[in-house]
């Protein structure tokens, strides 16, 4: 068993060696790609990331008709609860909300001291969505309920700034994706060179009887090796760039408003992810390019 | 052993290479397969080893239905059939030992096995002096009895060669007819395609000619009489 392994890794290093030129450049553009696709993960990361602050940040107060009487509360936000994508939801009486009043002014907020006797706000639900819903569309079925006045969801910028968050971040991944195939389709020509290279030996393994999968091994361990050299620079990128990165902005955006998301383990998972994508493009690649040559001489 | 059923084979380009071909070959039979150039006879040959499917009939080998193999089955159902070419195929880089140990090899064969093994076909193909040798150190005739002693390797039950002695002198591809012989007297199952008249006449055995296609002669007696 380890003899036969063996054989296969010595054979996949004769194929690199024997068109060392070709593996060179298959090795270079594979690192140029990864580290476009490192590049993409540790944006989407923090994209996701920053995107779930705002998120959490964001509070719907919805008021409460002055009608509905102080018993009924509780079955109202009964109804509130069940609306879809309602995180969770809280009350806040007409002192509380004065109190919330009050704070928005600072200092000079005291001056609004005078209204505690005769309140003229509205009893509130302060309410919480639940991540990746439409804050506007989960607002407009809030207000679609019984007994409520008006739905205020701290301004639409918030949102807006999310929608082109998500859109990055959707962006992100085709491109990972495209990336992904386009590096594979590269994989698969390379080994499509060795395996000419070994026609005649290949011919003759199908004409004694060796399985496809016996022939097939050392050109996939050529392409899985062939996509972890190309990783190592974007891996090494990564880790380093991204903690000089990170170090430079002393992890945060926008005056620290938002936070980067830390280097450990966060860069540690992105090099895993690139050395995970670079076996599975070095598998598929040369998988797919044997398969063919197999299928194409039966 | 081979049974053939009303096969046709169309090329994708159209040709017709075989048309209504039944046949049977028996167990330890040694056959001939005779024609001009373009008759069909490496078409039949490619039947029989599975590299082609018949466009309609049976391929019957061993009783395996080979036209019906599943791609994946095809490396299996080869290892029961041995076949030789014209060219000789063989691994430069590798001698004479290793070139008939590479089909044990690549099938997974024990070592000691293999060993064992290609001793005994060396003796067959008498070629115990060369073990050491390269391929580019051999003559023609030397490297064709290297790939049927590869073909053998693994005790097929079945044997073809399309056109052995192709490119050998007439010693040569007597020698090669001879130890084709002594194979077929092991009970392995002899197809051999040629157009080496000297031989078939020389060697008598049951002999196919095709002709566009088409069986037009088989002739249990063998030996070549033209204009059949
Ligand atoms: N892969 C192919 N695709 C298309 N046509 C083919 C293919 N192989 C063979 N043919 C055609 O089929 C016919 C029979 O070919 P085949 O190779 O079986 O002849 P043959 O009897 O072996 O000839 P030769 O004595 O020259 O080797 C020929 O007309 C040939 O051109
Ligand atoms: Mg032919």
């Amino acid at each position: 068993m380890f003899r036969l392994i063996g054989r296969h890794f010595k054979e996949a290093f004769q194929g690199i060696f024997r068109h060392f030129g070709m593996a060179v450049s298959c090795v270079m553009a594979m690192t140029f790609m990864l580290l476009l696709v490192s590049f993409l993960t540790l944006l989407i990361g923090n994209v996701t990331q920053i995107t779930r602050t705002l998120e959490d940040d964001i509070k719907v107060f919805v008021k409460i008709d002055s009608y509905v009487e102080e018993d009924k509360i509780d079955t109202l936000k009964g109804r509130v609860e069940q609306v879809s994508g309602v995180k969770s939801v809280e009350y806040s009486d007409k002192d509380q909300e004065l109190d919330r009043f009050i704070e928005g002014f600072g200092e000079d907020g005291k001056l609004f001291e005078i209204f505690r006797e005769d309140n003229p706000l509205s009893r509130a639900f302060i309410v919480e969505i639940e991540n990746g819903y439409s804050i506007s569309e989960v607002s407009r079925s809030i207000a679609r309920v019984d007994g409520l006045k008006g739905v205020d969801f701290g301004g639409t910028t918030t949102e807006e700034f999310i929608e082109v968050l998500n859109s990055i971040r959707k962006g992100g991944y085709v491109v990972v994706l495209a990336l992904t195939l386009l590096a594979i389709f590269l994989i698969s020509n390379t080994i499509k060179i060795t395996i000419y290279n070994r026609n005649r030996e290949i011919g003759i393994m199908r004409q004694v009887g060796a399985s496809n999968s016996y022939i097939r091994q050392p050109f996939v361990i050529e392409g899985i090796f062939l996509g972890l050299i190309g990783a190592i620079i974007p891996v090494l990128t990564s880790i380093f760039g991204y903690k000089a990165l990170y170090d430079t902005w002393d992890g945060q955006l926008i005056s620290g408003m938002l936070s980067l998301q830390p280097v450990n383990p966060f860069a540690y998972q992105v090099s895993a992810f690139l050395l995970l994508i670079a076996v599975v493009i070095g598998f598929v690649g040369s998988f797919i390019s044997v398969n063919k040559y197999l299928r194409w001489s039966r | 052993m081979v049974h053939l059923q009303n096969v046709y084979k169309v090329y994708k380009n159209g040709v017709n290479a075989l048309n209504d071909v039944t046949l049977d070959i028996a167990e330890g039979e040694f056959v001939y397969v005779i024609g001009d150039t373009g008759s069909g006879k490496s078409t039949f040959i490619k039947l029989l080893d599975g590299e082609e499917i018949p466009t309609k009939g049976i391929v019957e080998v061993n009783g395996i239905n080979v036209g019906k193999l599943r791609f994946s089955r095809v490396p299996l159902y080869r290892r029961n059939i041995g076949v030789v070419f014209q060219d000789y195929r063989l691994l430069e880089r590798k001698t004479v030992y290793e070139n008939i140990a590479f089909a044990l090899e690549v099938i997974n064969k024990p070592k000691a096995e293999i060993r064992q093994r290609v001793r005994e076909v060396l003796e067959i193909i008498d070629l115990t002096e060369k073990t050491k040798s390269f391929p580019t150190e051999l003559s023609g005739g030397q490297q064709q009895r290297v790939t049927i002693g590869r073909a053998i390797a693994n005790n097929p039950k079945l044997l073809i060669c399309d056109e052995p002695t192709g490119n050998l002198d007439p010693e040569r591809s007597n020698e090669i007819v001879e130890l084709l012989e002594r194979i077929n007297e092991r009970g392995t199952t002899i197809i051999m395609v040629t157009h080496d008249m000297n031989l078939v006449n020389k060697y008598r055995k049951r002999t196919i000619k095709l002709d566009y296609g088409h069986i037009v002669s088989d002739s249990k007696e063998g030996g070549y009489i033209a204009n059949v």
